[in-house]
């Protein structure tokens, strides 16, 4: 072996790499968040920002631990959240206190709001099962703003466009993970296979459940476990409540709920178009 | 599986769990000219219904004219409105790229697209003779009907998002967007001198307009309140006082309707009362909404009522 | 680590994968107690009660690895009569010296044995005292560990006094958490299990910073974990490449490979200097080799026998020339020039105002850096210029600035944490006048050639007589970074053939080598440290990725991991062994030894490493034992024992003796005044300082990226939920925090990360402070470090900047004072310096300098 590689050698290691630590056996792709082992260092918003060249989002000291970024948004694909509870973590002898981490990301949902609302069909779901904004078309009406049930996609005003993350679907295209996923130094956001990632997730919280921390649960897994999003593509392995980490208990996709507000339009028409012929007829005499 | 039980004290510093909408003043414009669009195009298209009788048409004619004119003018300028929002107006459309019945905002475009021609077909050929004329009868049978939709789907285009407010009263908000539909039309209607039968026209469509706004409204309230955070925007804010000024000022209108005074000045003051009580509606539904998404315990409390049974 | 390391630390989440306990000990709750098991609040600057109360543990409960004590540590040797340890003198070894103000360690020796230092530092020792050219092994041992002087019984003396009790009373750690913290070190170490220490600047920047990493290495010692897979202290360094500067050094006193620079006073010639520092025991015995080989890589040709390899064209020290003497020497108007490469000294080290007013007193200045930081623009944006007590037209400084290339638009090596050197590629030009150091040196050193071609004043020889010719290449005709490297790792003089390591070297100047011990890291001709073999493909030692020192050896020691038999402690911890059948040692790694046998003893007349026998893993100390006791080459004594730091909050609850009796003070009250050394009413809180992940060092690097700076905006303060409500301090808010030095504005962050503690009775509040920020770049702020004074330790002349004592009030209230140009921030009180002595280490010179450092080491000519 050479002592040094070229960079098309390094390419064609890493790719090689990435592709048997993933078993194809499906084209659905996706995040297991496992926030039990994130450390908090944000690698994965820098690399995200670094990555796709987003701008930055403002200098705002915010006062919530070291969370300065806030929320996701149109120019944040990544944000970690820094939660500081009076109350220790099963498995830690630290005093009556624990400090959890999650990195946020758009969930890439099975039943995605964004795209179920969106006019122009710019939203679409990719080969790799991801849900991708394309620029070229979204013209910026903002209704998927408001139909993102975590509030992750938003409309970047200097722009007018929608953004939100897109897995990386030009790396993918390039059999190379996501720039989050391989930026995050221990492993903690794992990104392959949706089945085998469902897997790993399983067997994990066995493992933690094992060796005392009971805390730990995933969110999102799947449809059986998030009914209103039919299942997260990008899911999380936590240690607190949902709204802990600013995430929806029971999150459900709008358009699950719209038949019968259809139905109360289709009503509210009709009886305005009886209205109509009734005021009409009725002022005959 | 997430066994723990909801808990709206838990949030995440107080932060917003979803976003405020993007929108500005233009959409609320929007709902009240495009719903007045609407339902005067309605009003129009049943004035065509009743008036196979040359002597009734006659009668109605300047009545109709009136309402095509809100129809053209009202889309119109609801449709400059709707484009100014846009993020990117040059595309605007893209919104016809697809037809996409998930969407009510696809869906909504698809009805003005084909209102606002429609409104405009009539306003220009209706009363012409021969195939123009046809055109225009035609037309202003489909506008009638597109303008039913354009004055409802809004209803559901507010109701079809995670905003608690709108999510939560999303069985009557159809309702009370046609009701101010109908209301805002008539109100305008009543700016202008009419006779009978035109006058009793407007007054009946104009009347229950204003009985539908006001019930629905109190409807929406109620169904938002059964969730306690969801409800508090109402009582609470810049949001809630519109919305008391918008139930006050729809009541004064319908009042001052009952009122057996023939006056012009009664007229007109029922009108602008009706319109200013419904344009204020439009804007509070819209803050109320925002004002809801901010707050997480909202969106928290609704999740916690919301059963997955019961979603299909 | 997690804040600091967050790459590396992937490897300690992965231990705690396989199920490693993670003990995270640290005044603040950081990123790191976050995922650690176990998580120790301390008081900043009580370290050493805490490691002595787990020592005290150790010893008392004979958790100790006996076979490893008794054989590969200096436990059974008898120290001198004379010896006195800190449990009879209230705190102070024998032997100080209160006119010079520091220990003569004569009577910290061995039983009947010479001083002799391994290397580095020493000063201490009379220059004259070559008597006896013995090796330096103890004349007088007794394995059982019984005798009253022997080692092990002085170390459990000296210890006794580290109860549980006393350490929660000194640092605020409970007494069940250090108990437990403990048993589990002594649990998970012995023949089937060894434990890791990693520890940065929180431990080093102290005043005893040095003795900190004893009393680990002590731990380590007794549970038999040094030199062991598994095991070892890990020193995270501050920067990429800080362990390679200490190699290949930007060090006042060190030439590559940790060779000391000569002394004016003693080492007139190159047999005396190699004479000085030639050890007759262990491998310091093969010095002239590599002396010899690294004036000949400097003078090429020019370096004969007859002119004693131009020896004399290396500069010789006079004194200490540490940063804080030379900026003092600054402000005093003694130094002429600075350049400042890739550092921003009035941010990354304290008392910027001091070191600002030696700035204003320099002819010129050079900063080369990404931007233009703090240091370099001093003379028009400073708080003292904001205040109008300097204006810049007053200053007559020069500045010059230089942009600079970053990593990623050169080739050059980084040496981490493991002594690994890993080669990094340059992947694009660097943009406009941007330049590496390498190139910036090579010119400059081109041009000073250039200058001098043609001189004849002796002064000029030395530039003269460099060999200078790397080829270059590139556009811009930069040098081959790899020709350096090539020079670095050693050549035959006539052939220019590379050599294979330092056992090549000769003293005969046939061979030339920049840097002993990096020897080997082009060996055969490749760039050791350019390979990239994945981990796939080799054994978990992974020895052919990049190249570390020396030898590629990845443990040092590695002798420790076998027993005296060579036969490995268990089997689970094999690492190195003796193949009896080979005769040699054979392993995973590179082994110490390599035909060397367990069974080898040295004759009575060797002489260097050949004194080393076969059971000696710690083969660069003069008896090849691992010290648990320091007969000499530390300056503060050859025990670590609890010290108060310079500004306290109480007094010393073990000794009678406050501070590290060795500490370099600088007595200047005019511009580097001193706290009360405890209970001063003006400043009753304790301040330290740290990092955050989203920052690195004093911002250079990051402050001018959006996407770092939009991390952590603004300069905070963390104080506790207990404090803010004390005080005042509201979440988000502002603060404003004093020290007699300086005050400064900082947002305040309200956090249970921050823990009052109960010390002695009384409630403790600390403060905690990153230092990223200062007036320049895209985020700005005010710079904690200002706040700190100029005090070190004495073996190494680090900073203190873990802990001083200050003051904090809510709201913006500091108007960017500076004592230095501003006066007095405070009511003056008494300075008490006396407190912070016995009246024995007392040192008051009739020389009516208030400067200590004069005295500390030889004294300025």
């Amino acid at each position: 072996m050479a002592s040094t590689l070229s960079a098309g050698e390094a390419t064609a290691l890493e790719v090689r790499a990435g592709r048997d630590d993933t078993v194809n056996r499906s084209s659905r792709k996706g995040f297991f968040t496992d926030t039990t082992i994130c450390i908090g260092c944000k690698a994965c918003e820098v690399a995200c920002k670094q990555w796709n060249q987003l701008p930055d989002d403002g200098f705002v000291f915010t006062g919530m631990s070291y969370d300065n970024t806030g929320a996701l948004g149109a120019s944040t694909w990544r944000h970690v959240a820094f939660i500081e509870r009076p109350v220790a973590l099963s498995t830690q002898d630290g005093g009556a206190f624990s400090w959890l981490f999650s990195s946020d990301v758009c969930k890439h949902c099975a039943r995605a709001g964004c795209l179920e609302s969106c006019p122009t069909g710019a939203i679409v779901r990719t080969e790799f099962d991801s849900v991708f904004v394309q620029p070229d078309i979204c013209n910026g009406c903002g209704y998927c703003v408001m139909n993102c049930p975590f509030g992750v996609i938003d409309r970047r005003e200097s722009d007018g466009r929608a953004w939100k993350c897109t897995l990386c679907y030009d790396r993918l295209k390039e059999d190379m993970e996501p720039a989050c996923a391989k930026a995050c130094p221990t492993d903690s956001i794992k990104f392959g296979d949706l089945e085998v990632l469902r897997e790993t997730a399983r067997a994990r919280v066995e493992r933690l459940h094992e060796n005392g921390m009971h805390e730990a649960y995933l969110y999102g897994a799947d449809a059986a476990d998030q009914p209103g999003t039919e299942g997260l593509n990008a899911f999380f392995l936590l240690v607190d409540k949902p709204e802990a980490y600013n995430l929806p208990p029971r999150p459900v996709v709008p358009t699950k709920l719209v038949k019968e507000t259809w139905t109360s339009f289709a009503f509210a028409a009709l009886g305005l178009v009886t209205v109509a012929i009734g005021s009409v007829f009725a002022a005959r005499r | 599986m997430n066994r723990m039980p909801v808990d709206a004290d838990v949030t995440y510093y107080g932060r917003p769990m979803i976003k405020p909408t993007v929108w500005g003043v233009d959409i609320p414009l929007y709902y009240y000219l495009g719903g007045a669009a609407g339902a005067a195009m309605t009003l129009g298209a049943a004035m065509q219904l009743a008036s196979r009788d040359p002597i009734r048409r006659r009668e109605l004619r300047k009545l109709s004219a009136r309402c095509h004119w809100i129809g053209i003018i009202g889309s119109s300028i609801g449709g400059v409105f709707l484009i100014h929002d846009l993020g990117r107006p040059s595309r605007f459309l893209y919104m016809l790229r697809v037809f996409r019945p998930t969407s009510p905002m696809n869906m909504g475009a698809w009805i003005l697209a084909f209102a606002a021609p429609g409104a405009i077909s009539t306003g220009l050929f209706i009363n012409r003779r021969g195939l123009l004329g046809a055109l225009g009868e035609v037309s202003g049978y489909v506008s009638g009907l597109f303008g039913a939709a354009l004055a409802g789907y809004t209803g559901v285009l507010v109701s079809n998002t995670v905003l608690p407010i709108w999510q939560q009263s999303r069985r009557w908000m159809p309702v009370l967007f046609v009701g101010s539909a109908a209301t805002t039309a008539a109100s305008i209607l009543e700016l202008f001198a009419e006779d009978e039968p035109a006058r009793r026209v407007t007054e009946a469509f104009g009347t229950v307009g204003r009985l539908v706004e006001i019930a629905a409204a109190k409807k929406v309230e109620q169904l938002a309140s059964a969730i306690p955070k969801v409800g508090e925007p109402f009582r609470q804010g810049a949001p809630g006082l519109l919305w008391k000024a918008a139930s006050a000022l729809t009541i004064a209108s319908f009042v001052v309707s009952l009122l057996p005074s023939k006056s012009m000045k009664k007229r007109r003051l029922g009108g602008l009362l009706g319109a200013a009580g419904s344009l204020c509606l439009r804007f509070a539904v819209h803050y109320l909404g925002d004002a809801s998404a901010r707050d997480p315990k909202a969106t928290i409390q609704l999740q916690s009522h919301e059963l997955p049974e019961r979603v299909s | 680590m997690a804040e600091c390391h967050p790459v590396g630390f992937r490897w300690v989440m992965k231990a705690k994968e396989r199920g490693a306990t993670i003990i995270h000990v640290d005044p603040r709750f950081t990123r790191t107690s976050a995922v650690a098991d176990i998580y120790v609040p301390l008081r900043a600057g009580s370290d050493i009660a805490f490691l002595g109360g787990i020592i005290h543990y150790i010893l008392e409960n004979e958790r100790f690895f006996r076979d490893y004590v008794v054989n590969y540590t200096n436990a059974s040797a008898i120290l001198s009569d004379e010896f006195r340890d800190t449990e009879d003198n209230d705190g102070l070894f024998s032997g100080w010296d209160s006119e010079k103000a520091q220990y003569k360690p004569e009577n910290w020796m061995y039983a009947g044995v010479e001083p002799q230092a391994a290397a580095g530092k020493r000063e201490s020792d009379s220059p004259t005292d070559k008597k006896g050219r013995r090796p330096i092994r103890a004349e007088h041992t007794d394995p059982s560990l019984q005798h009253p002087r022997c080692v092990f019984q002085v170390l459990k003396r000296h210890f006794q006094r580290y109860t549980p009790e006393m350490v929660e009373k000194t640092s605020g750690v409970p007494a069940r958490l250090l108990t437990r913290v403990a048993e589990a070190l002594c649990h998970n170490s012995g023949r089937e299990r060894t434990s890791a220490f990693c520890y940065a600047v929180g431990w080093t920047q102290h005043t005893m910073g040095a003795q900190y990493i004893r009393t680990a290495c002590i731990i380590q010692l007794l549970l038999g974990n040094l030199g062991r897979p598994g095991g070892g202290i890990l020193a995270l360094r501050g920067h990429a490449s800080i362990q390679g500067s200490t190699d290949i050094p930007t060090l006042y006193n060190l030439l590559p490979g940790y060779l000391p620079l000569p002394r004016a006073k003693s080492d007139h010639d190159l047999k005396t200097y190699n004479e000085l520092n030639q050890s007759t025991s262990g491998w310091w015995g093969e010095f002239p080799k590599y002396s010899i080989s690294l004036l000949k890589a400097w003078y090429g040709d020019a370096a004969t026998a007859a002119n004693d390899w131009c020896f004399k064209h290396l500069p010789a020290i006079t004194g200490d020339h540490s940063h804080m003497n030379t900026v003092a020497d600054m402000a005093d108007g003694r130094v002429k020039g600075y350049f400042v490469m890739g550092e921003n000294p009035v941010v990354g080290t304290v008392n910027g105002a001091l070191h600002r007013e030696g700035l204003r007193k320099l002819e010129w200045l050079v900063v080369r850096d990404f931007q233009l930081i703090e240091t370099a623009e001093f003379w028009r944006d400073a708080p003292e210029i904001s205040r109008g007590e300097i204006s810049p037209g007053d200053i007559g400084t020069e500045v010059f600035f230089f942009p600079a290339a970053a990593h990623t638009e050169k080739d050059g090596s980084f040496t981490n944490t493991q002594r690994l050197l890993q080669w990094h590629h340059k992947a694009v030009e660097p943009p406009g006048d941007c330049r590496s150091e390498l190139d910036f040196i090579f010119k400059l050193g081109q041009r000073l050639k250039e200058l001098y071609a043609n001189s004849a004043d002796p002064k000029d020889r030395p530039i003269r007589d460099m060999t200078w010719d790397y080829p270059t290449e590139g556009p811009r005709l930069e040098p081959s970074a790899e020709a350096v490297l090539q020079e670095i790792n050693g050549y035959t003089a006539n052939d220019r053939k590379l050599v294979d390591g330092f056992t090549a070297l000769k003293d005969d100047g046939s061979t030339a080598c920049g840097c002993w011990i990096y020897a080997g890291c082009f060996k055969d001709g490749v760039n050791q440290t350019a390979r990239r073999k994945p981990h796939w493909e080799q054994n978990w030692v992974a020895p052919e990725w990049a190249w570390s020192w020396p030898h590629n050896r990845r443990i040092l020691y590695n002798r420790a991991s076998a027993d005296p038999e060579g036969k490995p402690w268990s089997r689970q911890k094999a690492y190195v062994w003796w193949d009896d059948e080979k005769q040699k040692w054979t392993g995973y790694d590179e082994p110490d030894f390599v035909n060397k046998p367990p069974s080898y003893r040295p004759p009575p007349d060797a002489f260097g490493k050949d004194t080393i026998s076969g059971m000696d893993p710690f083969i660069m100390q003069a008896d090849g034992k691992g010290w648990l006791y320091v007969p000499t080459g530390l300056q503060d004594g050859p025990l670590p024992a609890h010290y108060e730091p310079q500004e306290s909050v109480i007094r010393n609850p073990l000794y009678g003796q406050q501070c590290n009796p060795g500490r370099m003070e600088w007595m200047r009250k005019k511009d580097n005044p001193y706290h009360q050394p405890y209970d001063d009413p003006r400043f009753p809180y304790v301040l330290t300082t740290y990092r955050l992940t989203e920052h690195h060092t004093a911002g250079g690097m990051s402050r001018w990226l959006s996407w770092l700076s939009e991390l952590q905006p603004e300069a905070f303060c963390e104080v506790s939920p207990e404090l803010a409500a004390a005080v005042g301090l509201i979440n988000a808010g502002w603060a404003t925090i004093r020290s007699a030095r300086a005050e400064i504005e900082a947002r305040v962050l309200v956090t249970r990360r921050i823990r009052p503690l109960q010390l002695n009775g009384r409630t403790m509040h600390q403060i905690g402070m990153p230092y990223h920020w200062s007036s320049k770049g895209l985020v700005r702020g005010d710079c904690p470090n200002e706040l700190f004074p100029f005090v070190a330790d004495p073996n190494v002349s680090i900073m203190e900047t873990k802990a001083i004592s200050v003051t904090i009030e809510p709201g913006r209230h500091g108007k960017n004072r500076r004592y230095i140009t501003s006066g007095p921030l405070v009511p003056e009180l008494p300075d008490r310096e006396e407190d912070r002595d016995l009246p024995a280490a007392r040192h008051r010179p009739e020389t009516g300098h208030h400067d200590k450092t004069d005295h500390t080491k030889e004294g300025h000519e």
